[in-house]
């Protein structure tokens, strides 16, 4: 605390006080000075006279003193015993007063005096006192002037001190308050840095997520863009024939279509393209993705040309079926995306639900399906019974340990996901593992810590916090986690939670 | 003469149905082939090189399995057979960094988010065809009924014959 006070001038210090820097209205130099002169022609002052070795208590506290001992030569230190601590008062040299107040007051010793150097002193009691006082009337009056200035010095000691408690103790206060704010600080700050860690993770799902979207919503736009067009064409040249059964056919063989290898495809093209040179490549390709069956029921419109409008009319209702199908696909993968995100990133609520968490695992899978296109996704599943918990809070626990997993792998590999019931019966395990490098023994300690990342600042996502999150969430839960290295390599995570029995 | 093909790859069958039905009008004169993956698009180019032709543009997606977009057309730069084909990105998202190494180093010519606005990939895919035949093609006219014919015309008159 000493060393955190400002080092200021003492009268800049204490402005309130009288002017601590003054001059003692009697110089205590001269006083000393004449007395020692006095001394050797002075039967009285030289009885008076009294010596202490270095180290002597003069006074001792709480004793019983009838002396005031003016200071000669040397110095004084004094003391005043506290419970556990003394505490040394100041230094008093020659002119100064030793037992002024027991003294005066007759009252006990209240700070001990202890001789700092050998001291010499003239040492009056009451008698001495008086007897001094009339007989030597032209110093006497410096005494007093003396004593009084040694009171007013000590009272102004007191306010100083007062004023000085009063600082500290304001001083102290701040530095609490201080403390209180560092402290909510950090709290915010934590708590920001982890928001901002799921928001990364969630910027990640979203830009993985617009991409799962936009494939399938630029079909359906463009799909129904085509089918507004050519519907109501199609059904005008349907309607002119006399049978329309073959144009349905069509239709719902384009609706069942099922997408060949491109190879097989462009071979099966330049084959038709030999059998009818006179078709365009468009009417090909399309053909080149029929079956058999369905180009023998095509051939008699595709051999002649005059029924090349015919043709197309069947080419036309098959690709209709086609665009009919794809909006249909991505419809429900549009639907099927939003309802996993919904589902995913529900808000908990106040109080834990009980799930069966293999649910919330797939929907993390499904979120993450575009970081998983190159990793094989081994699932090994064993009926598990429900546990009680924030879902929302746990899927992101799945999140972290995948994208983790995909990170360690560089996004190619095997990602291994298996649960069961632990051996004591009262809790389900999770495991989420991969075949990438694995975790060095040397970080396996530090990995769930906050302030460790193996994470560089080269990284798009995340703070490399996830881990420490993760943590977090499990032991929320009351449940563990551990990272171990798989068998056949790789890092291996597993999470333990209490099952809800 | 030989053929120019337009390639297009992408991993999403209804998106690569829609994406050849927009380019249909372009198939008299440029035949479109197709590809699901970057392997397959490989197979697609060698084969067409094998046969004398040439391909003017490739329409690419980024996100696929196995190698993504910008790394195929990263390849096509710096093979002098499909150095000069002209290159679009057509995706749903792609990070900042690799649209960047995709302009730096497989001199992107265009980028097609999805999903798109009718017309569009036609309007970008005349644009370019017609960039790429006025660069490498002697003989512009048939390309006159399906590209940018005012280009082409003032291509022609710059060079001084017909």
């Amino acid at each position: 605390m000493e060393s955190r006070r400002p080092e200021k001038p003492k009268s800049e210090r204490n402005p309130n006080v009288i002017g601590a820097s003054a001059r003692p209205i009697y110089d205590k130099a001269t006083f000393v000075e004449k007395i020692k002169e006095m001394m050797p022609a002075s039967e009285l002052m030289s009885r008076l006279k009294q010596t202490f070795p270095e180290g002597k208590f003069m006074l001792r506290e709480f004793e019983e003193n009838n002396k005031l001992f003016i200071i000669l030569d040397g110095y004084v230190s004094q003391v005043k015993e506290g419970e556990d601590v003394n505490t040394n008062i100041g230094m008093q040299g020659p002119g100064d007063f030793i037992g002024l107040l027991s003294f005066q007051t007759g009252e006990p010793v209240f700070t001990s005096a202890k001789a700092s150097t050998k001291v010499t002193t003239l040492a009056l009691d009451h008698d001495s006192f008086e007897v001094f006082l009339t007989r030597y009337p032209d110093i006497s009056k410096t005494l007093q002037g003396l004593i009084f200035s040694n009171l007013a010095e000590r009272y102004r000691k007191v306010v100083t001190l007062h004023v000085e408690v009063a600082e500290l103790t304001k001083q102290l206060e701040a530095e609490k308050n201080h403390l209180k704010k560092t402290i909510r600080e950090l709290e915010r700050t934590r708590n920001a840095l982890i928001s901002q860690e799921k928001m990364a993770t969630l910027g990640e799902l979203t830009a993985g997520l617009a991409h799962e979207i936009n494939n399938p919503a630029s079909a359906l736009l463009r799909s129904v863009d085509y089918l507004s067009t050519n519907l109501p064409d199609l059904a005008q040249k349907a309607s002119a024939l006399p049978e329309t059964g073959l144009v349905r056919f069509f239709f719902e063989t384009g609706l069942k279509r099922e997408f060949a290898g491109t190879a097989e495809q462009r071979l099966k093209m330049k084959e038709l393209a030999k059998r009818y040179p006179h078709l365009q490549r468009s009417k090909l390709r399309t053909m080149a993705e029929m079956g058999n069956d369905v180009l023998d029921r095509l051939r008699p419109f595709a051999q002649k040309e005059e029924k090349e409008e015919m043709l197309q009319l069947l080419l036309d209702a098959y690709q209709s079926g086609v665009f009919m199908n794809g909006i249909r696909l991505s419809t429900a993968r549009i639907e099927y995306l939003v309802k996993s995100l919904k589902s995913y990133s529900r808000q908990p609520g106040k109080e834990p639900e009980v799930a069966d968490l293999r649910e919330g695992i797939r929907e993390t899978l499904q979120i993450l399906g575009n970081r998983l296109k190159d990793i094989k996704v081994k699932i090994d599943f064993s009926e598990i019974p429900l546990v009680r918990c924030f879902v929302g809070e746990l899927n992101q626990v799945w999140t972290n340990l995948i994208i983790n997993a995909c990170d360690a792998m560089n996004d190619v590999g095997t990602l291994y996901i298996s649960c069961g019931l632990a051996d004591d019966n009262e809790h389900v395990w999770f495991k989420v593992a991969d075949n990438g490098p694995g975790v060095p023994d040397k970080i396996k300690k530090r990995i769930f810590d906050s302030s460790f990342t193996t994470k560089t600042a080269s990284q798009d996502f995340g703070l490399g916090i996830g881990l420490a999150i993760t943590q977090s969430i499990v032991e929320k839960h009351h449940g563990t986690i551990e990272v171990h290295d798989r068998q056949c390599g790789g890092a291996e995570f597993v999470v333990t939670l209490p099952a809800d029995r | 003469m030989s053929d120019i093909y337009i390639i297009c790859v992408e991993d999403e069958p209804q998106v690569l149905d829609v994406v050849i039905r927009d380019l249909e009008k372009l198939e008299e004169v440029f035949p479109i082939e197709i590809a699901h993956s970057a392997d397959e698009a490989r197979q697609l180019i060698n084969e067409i090189k094998e046969e004398g032709n040439k391909i003017g543009l490739a329409i690419c997606d980024h996100i696929m399995p196995g190698d993504k977009g910008v790394d195929l057309m990263i390849e096509m730069q710096k093979d002098p057979f499909t150095e000069h084909t002209r290159k679009v990105l057509l995706t749903g998202q792609a990070g900042l960094e690799e649209t960047i190494e995709a302009v730096n180093k497989a001199k992107l010519n265009r980028y097609i988010a999805k999903p798109w606005k009718p017309q569009h990939i036609l309007e970008v895919a005349i644009e370019e065809l017609t960039t790429y035949v006025i660069d490498h093609e002697k003989e512009l006219l048939p390309y006159m009924s399906v590209l940018d014919q005012e280009r082409l015309q003032q291509a022609i008159r710059n060079k001084g014959y017909v």
